[in-house]
């Protein structure tokens, strides 16, 4: 596995999430943690929903839009050394299979959670908040954009 | 001569002597999933490995920068060694193993043994003895310490010493330099052949010299790191096909013709397709045919690089035009590389007489890189001359396309999925997962059996797999007794995929 051979494309981490299977791996692990949580006594079901959503929300803004550049070595010298891992998608496209995909996980998670949580008033809040922060770093208009300095390098 | 009867007429394209046939079995998706798994798991491990040595919590050691470089941007970012960290040294005692001996069917390996998870290593002292070798590109043999081109490198070293200490335009063109691009040159039926002092820098500083700005190249996908790098570094508009995919080269031969040059609309001044013989990532052939119809009809040139191909394949050697009975004047640009098959260091291009004097005069490489070292020329000659004109090579050459056969055919009986062509020495085998690619090959060095494996990132992230390169060296016991070795492995790690 070396790091600095040449590959078919030059920075893998552009079409990762266009492997087979992968979307199905990803939404069984999203399942699987869901499941961890409900199985605990002390959560009521509202409370799993919603702190799934939260854990994935979180997990989602942390891996794809936090993390800068890749984790191997590429052979295009470094252009996408300050990029998030949302912006090397599909080397940049916008409105690709990928993305619809990602766009769409937190809107079904959202939709599942505020039912099971029977719309209560926090947890709408918490929800909502969540869906927000995952939705809106995804945004085109949003691409390579940074607020306030924050992780620009 | 020779030896070798041309038909007197161009062979007609319409029955090709052989069939072309090709096999990539797409993943399972369980094993996908258990693929993707598997890389989560290690990649969460990671960040919470990088956490502790971060924190403290753990010994880190990385080469970190000095102390008082307050202010400055960071030389390098840690994340880019993010896998280098905690996957690669995992598996550091699979890959860069040390030989002691020459490159032949069975070689000597240093034992070495690492320390702190993979970190850093010492040698141990002792000697693995005895080692198969299904790794070295050794088709034909001809990496052998003893024997006819053994002993006529070491009478050239005598005649000539052992550099040349300047380039071909200078001081650096000697007689054995002519002789050897002559032979070659009727070794593989054209005109005029020019040879470099290395391999990889034949594709990268001779691409430029063939095409530049305004002219469009057409790359295979899976074309090799020099090819790639020669088609940057001319500056023309580079496209990339899918690998293999005839229909796919028509579409974007015809969208490029149509649209001509990016802005402006002007028509090309020269489209030339880059494919190899074979790949060895993959062990597949190119679908030399078709790119030829294609050539013809598109009125492109193409770039054959025979670096795999040369020597192992085909009826007398002579590469993939005479796997398919195709005459190498029809190809414009045929590349090779004698590193391989010949058992030696370098490359060449052959071609009509005008390609090759343009090369001679323009190249890079011909003016300001050092020419081929005299042994090397001479240990070239001497294979050359064994394999076109002695009856050793011809059983060579049977003898490899016998255990290419052989071999591909007792993996896929023991039920491993295997990609490529059934004639193409390379015979990759899939593992997928990367935990298993680590055992496979820790076994197989247990067993006695030296092999290479591949993973992501230099195979997609579902494909990781072992290669092994079959040579002409290795007898029918050493290939039935890895046959074995690699059951046993395959039903301890369950890779036996396609039972």
């Amino acid at each position: 596995m070396h790091t600095g051979t040449t590959n078919q494309v030059a920075n893998p981490n552009t079409v990762v999430w266009n492997s087979p299977g992968i979307w199905i791996t990803y939404s069984i692990l999203t399942a699987f943690m869901h499941l961890v949580l409900l199985s605990m006594p002390w959560f009521t079901t509202s409370v799993a929903w919603t702190l799934t959503n939260v854990v994935h929300g979180v997990g989602m803004y942390f891996f794809l839009h936090t993390i800068k550049g890749t984790p191997f070595e590429t052979s295009d010298q470094g252009k996408y050394r300050y990029s998030t891992h949302w912006e090397q998608m599909d080397s940049g496209t916008q409105f690709t299979a990928a993305r619809k995909f990602f766009m769409t996980t937190p809107i079904v998670l959202y939709i599942l959670a505020s039912f099971y949580s029977k719309y209560e008033f926090t947890h709408f809040v918490i929800n909502t908040s969540i869906l927000l922060l995952s939705l809106l770093p995804k945004l085109p208009q949003l691409h390579g954009v940074r607020l306030f300095g924050i992780n620009k390098y | 001569e020779n030896g070798f009867k041309r038909p007197a007429k161009l062979q007609q394209m319409d029955s090709p002597l052989k069939q072309f046939q090709e096999d990539f079995e797409p993943t399972p998706l369980y094993m996908a999933i258990i693929t993707y798994i598997n890389y989560g798991v290690i990649t969460l491990f990671g960040f919470l490995r990088d956490f502790l040595r971060k924190h403290g919590f753990e010994k880190n050691h990385a080469s970190a920068e000095a102390g008082d470089m307050d202010g400055f941007v960071s030389l390098y970012a840690s994340f880019e060694n993010f896998y280098t960290r905690n996957i690669y040294n995992r598996l550091h005692d699979v890959f860069n193993r040390p030989i002691c001996s020459a490159p032949g069917p069975v070689i000597k390996i240093m034992e070495r043994e690492f320390s702190q998870s993979g970190w850093s290593y010492k040698f141990t002292g002792k000697v693995l003895d005895g080692i198969v070798n299904l790794g070295s590109y050794n088709y034909l043999g001809f990496a052998e310490n003893s024997g006819v081109c053994a002993e006529a490198s070491i009478k050239a070293i005598q005649q000539y010493g052992n550099g040349v200490c300047s380039s071909r335009c200078e001081v650096g063109n000697l007689d054995i330099h002519a002789e050897l691009e002559e032979k070659m040159a009727r070794y593989l039926d054209v005109d005029a052949c020019v040879t470099f002092g290395m391999g990889f820098a034949t594709n990268s500083m001779n691409i430029p010299c063939l095409v530049g700005k305004g002219c469009l190249i057409l790359s295979d996908e899976l074309n090799h790191a020099s090819l790639v790098l020669g088609c940057r570094l001319s500056g023309a508009n580079v496209t990339i096909f899918k690998h293999n995919d005839m229909k796919d080269l028509e579409l974007k031969l015809r969208n490029a013709i149509v649209n001509g040059q990016p802005r402006g609309y002007r028509p090309w001044r020269k489209i030339l397709i880059i494919v190899e013989g074979v790949y060895s990532m993959e062990g597949s052939i190119i679908n030399l045919p078709e790119v030829l119809k294609l050539k013809k009809k598109y009125k492109a040139y193409v770039f054959l690089d025979e670096a795999h191909s040369i020597g192992a394949l085909g009826a007398t050697g002579r590469g993939v035009t005479e796997y398919f009975g195709i005459h190498p004047k029809e190809v414009d640009v045929m590349m090779g590389t004698f590193t391989k098959s010949f058992g030696a260091a370098g490359g060449y291009i052959a071609g009509t007489k005008s390609l090759v004097e343009h090369l001679r005069a323009k190249s890079h490489s011909a003016c300001y890189a050092t020419s081929m070292a005299p042994p090397v020329c001479r240990q070239i000659l001497s294979s050359l001359e064994v394999i076109s004109a002695t009856e050793e090579g011809k059983r060579r050459i049977q003898k490899l396309a016998s255990n290419c056969k052989m071999f591909r055919q007792g993996l896929k009986k023991l039920g491993f999925i295997v990609y490529g062509n059934d004639d193409s020495p390379v015979v990759p085998a899939l593992i997928y997962s990367p935990c298993k690619v680590g055992a496979f090959s820790r076994e197989m060095l247990s067993r006695g059996f030296g092999v290479v494996v591949v993973g992501f990132p230099a195979t997609p992230i579902v494909e990781a797999r072992v290669r092994f390169c079959i040579s002409a060296a290795l007898t029918e016991k050493n290939l039935q007794d890895a046959l074995d070795a690699i059951s046993s492995i395959g039903d301890i790690l369950q890779i036996k995929y396609k039972k």
